[in-house]
């Protein structure tokens, strides 16, 4: 994206990028009980994906397949509960009893937060998307101007 | 019931998910838009009949208690209104998919699902119990409208959508701070247990937090003095888009206005209200006559017209409600037809300017006729709807003695009439301009321009629907004004 690369910047970034998908994985199970949730995964996801495309390591792509998928989802889970006469978002609990982890409790928030999640990420592709692509710019012709300097 | 509910919430955001998924394919596109908001819209008329028949549903969304979680109430007033804000919804996206592929079009890949948020936001803040989810569903309104606005890119768009966004960013945060006043001072943002308490405050809090809602709803109301960036922004947008703010977005923050300041019984600011009011109407249809663009004409109108809804309001009596009820009902759609007329102007003269316009009866008879039915309703000609709103609205006045107030309306009627002959006069009679220079007529496929029309016509018949059930109208605004009048119903149904 940028013309200048920056070997540190690339290389730190490199050397973050699973630290934050682990801090970001973290806040996704965290949000049951605890601060964190769908919402801050995705925006830190987010970053690592914004530091990711401005340091030239990927391209800004399926912004509209994350956005889909999230509302669907979020919106299945939403109203499913509909179907067994629940109240509408009712969220179904379950319990696992894991060998090294202890009770695991987790359920239908979890598909919500991912559904959460990846409309968060998604919006965030399509803003970094819709600033890289000349196209989308005024006829005015100020995506020429930027491509020129 | 509570599929109802959640249809009119969730039906759009699928429509709005499954039209970004199909974007390349413009039918299947247009189809997904149009079945989301059609439904949701079907399904509110659907709870309308079932709530006015077996009374307020409330929807307990995860099953938590009103302290904990989200409350959707369908009470009268709600479903009153809803079904009349889809529809127009509905409308509006018909025009678009016709008016799309001319200049004035709004961008389809993003009008239809923005469209499809925008209804979920206007079902959502109608429908909900509690502050905070109103708050969310201004936002969800607001993000969609900002991108509606501003997305073509041109740059009096990114000016006006400047003032708009700053304005309503103001007003968001003022709103948010407001909560936090309401939770400190009552422990709760649930309006009917808000309603409970706030009772138990001194009265400098209780009035100085309905005073800071005033300000809030009344910048989204574009109240006296803070309606300035409505007439900047609105004209600016394409026409589709301009008709649904038009016709939504200012009444949203008059009905979040009338169901919170009528259940926490703010009547000692009715006086402050009914100055407001007043002033709101007057300098609305002053601005109006001053304008020289069709667009902008009816951009001040709606500032006039929400003095009339506030004028009932502030009276805070029975009547005075039933008014503003039946006004709300009667303004969205005659307001969102005149927007679609202006369009249809634009796109048959090139310019919606007075200056650059004239002659159209003659060419066009039919625009004319459009424009005719829902002119005189908003100036309040009998028999149109318009006049049997306004009625209501005066002889609450006459009832509660205010005759300030009931001048000032009847003044604004007649400025709102001489506006309205200002356009006919430069839009439809006169002699043909010479449309060499500053106009370039868009003429699309054939089959585009009569989607438009069939569009508006629907709309028009729409309006004079409501004209026609006046009578049975007023008996459920009646209806809706008392259960507004005594809180402890709306109250005993959330919170058993």
């Amino acid at each position: 994206m940028t013309n200048s690369h920056s070997p540190i910047a690339e290389m730190s970034i490199r050397a973050a990028t699973p630290l934050a998908l682990l801090i970001s994985a973290y806040l996704l199970f965290a949000g049951h009980n605890n601060p964190g949730g769908g919402f801050a995964a995705g925006l830190v996801l987010g970053a690592v994906v914004t530091l990711r495309t401005l340091a030239g390591l990927q391209e800004p792509t399926y912004a509209t397949a994350l956005l889909v998928s999230g509302v669907l989802i979020v919106i299945v889970v939403a109203i499913a509960p509909l179907l067994w006469g629940d109240p509408l978002l009712d969220m179904a609990v379950i319990s696992i009893r894991a060998p090294i982890l202890g009770t695991i409790k987790s359920g239908s928030a979890l598909p919500f937060d991912v559904g959460v999640t990846a409309i968060v990420v998604g919006l965030i592709v399509a803003l970094l998307d819709g600033l890289s692509d000349p196209e989308t710019s005024d006829p005015a012709g100020r995506g020429n101007l930027e491509r020129n300097s | 019931m509570s599929a109802l509910v959640a249809l009119t919430i969730v039906g759009p955001l699928v429509g709005a998910a499954l039209g970004l998924a199909l974007r390349r394919n413009s039918q299947l596109r247009d189809i997904a838009a149009l079945l989301g908001i059609g439904s949701a819209a079907v399904g509110s008329f659907a709870l309308l009949s079932q709530v006015s028949a077996n009374g307020t549903t409330v929807v307990r969304v995860g099953g938590w208690a009103p302290e904990l979680g989200i409350i959707l109430v369908a009470d009268l007033f709600a479903v009153l209104v809803l079904p009349i804000a889809l529809a127009i919804i509905f409308v509006v996206e018909i025009f678009a998919i016709g008016q799309r592929r001319t200049a004035w079009g709004a961008n389809p890949e993003l009008a239809g699902p923005l469209l499809g948020i925008l209804t979920s936001g206007v079902s959502l803040a109608m429908l909900t119990g509690d502050l905070f989810t109103l708050f969310v569903a201004f936002e969800l309104i607001l993000v969609s409208s900002y991108v509606l606005l501003t997305h073509q890119g041109q740059a009096a768009q990114i000016q006006a959508g400047m003032t708009y966004v700053v304005m309503n960013l103001f007003a968001s945060t003022l709103f948010l701070f407001g909560l936090g006043f309401i939770y400190a001072a009552t422990g709760t943002v649930n309006i009917a247990l808000v309603a409970e308490r706030i009772h138990d405050l001194p009265d400098g809090v209780r009035l100085g937090l309905g005073s800071w809602f005033l300000i809030v709803f009344g910048t989204k109301a574009a109240i006296f003095p803070l309606f300035s960036w409505l007439p900047d922004s609105y004209p600016t947008a394409p026409t589709t888009i301009t008709a649904v703010f038009a016709g939504l977005l200012t009444k949203i923050g008059i009905y979040a206005m009338i169901r919170l300041h009528t259940l926490t019984s703010m009547e000692e600011l009715g006086p402050v209200m009914l100055v407001i009011a007043g002033a709101t109407m007057i300098i609305g249809a002053i601005g109006a006559l001053a304008q020289s663009d069709v667009k902008r004409i009816l951009s001040f109108h709606i500032i006039s017209q929400v003095g009339y809804m506030l004028m009932g309001l502030a009276l805070f009596s029975e009547a005075g409600l039933t008014g503003a009820i039946l006004f709300l009902v009667h303004h969205m759609p005659v307001k969102t037809v005149l927007f679609l007329v202006g369009g249809l102007i634009a796109n048959a003269e090139g310019s919606s300017r007075l200056r650059y316009t004239g002659g159209l009866a003659k060419r066009s008879p039919l625009i004319a006729a459009l424009f005719a039915i829902p002119a005189l309703s908003l100036a309040g000609i009998p028999p149109f709807s318009g006049f049997v709103a306004k009625l209501a609205v005066i002889r609450a006045g006459i009832e509660a003695n205010s005759t300030p107030i009931v001048v000032a309306a009847l003044i604004a009627g007649v400025l709102t009439l001489l506006s309205m002959a200002k356009i006919w006069l430069g839009v439809f009679w006169g002699p043909s301009v010479d449309r060499s220079d500053h106009n370039h007529p868009v003429s699309g496929p054939p089959g585009n321009r009569r989607t438009m029309y069939a569009a508006t016509s629907l709309a028009v018949a729409g309006t004079l629907a409501i004209s026609v059930m006046a009578g049975p109208l007023f008996d459920l605004s009646e209806r809706a004004g008392a259960g507004l009048r005594s809180p402890s119903a709306y109250i005993e149904a959330v919170n058993p």
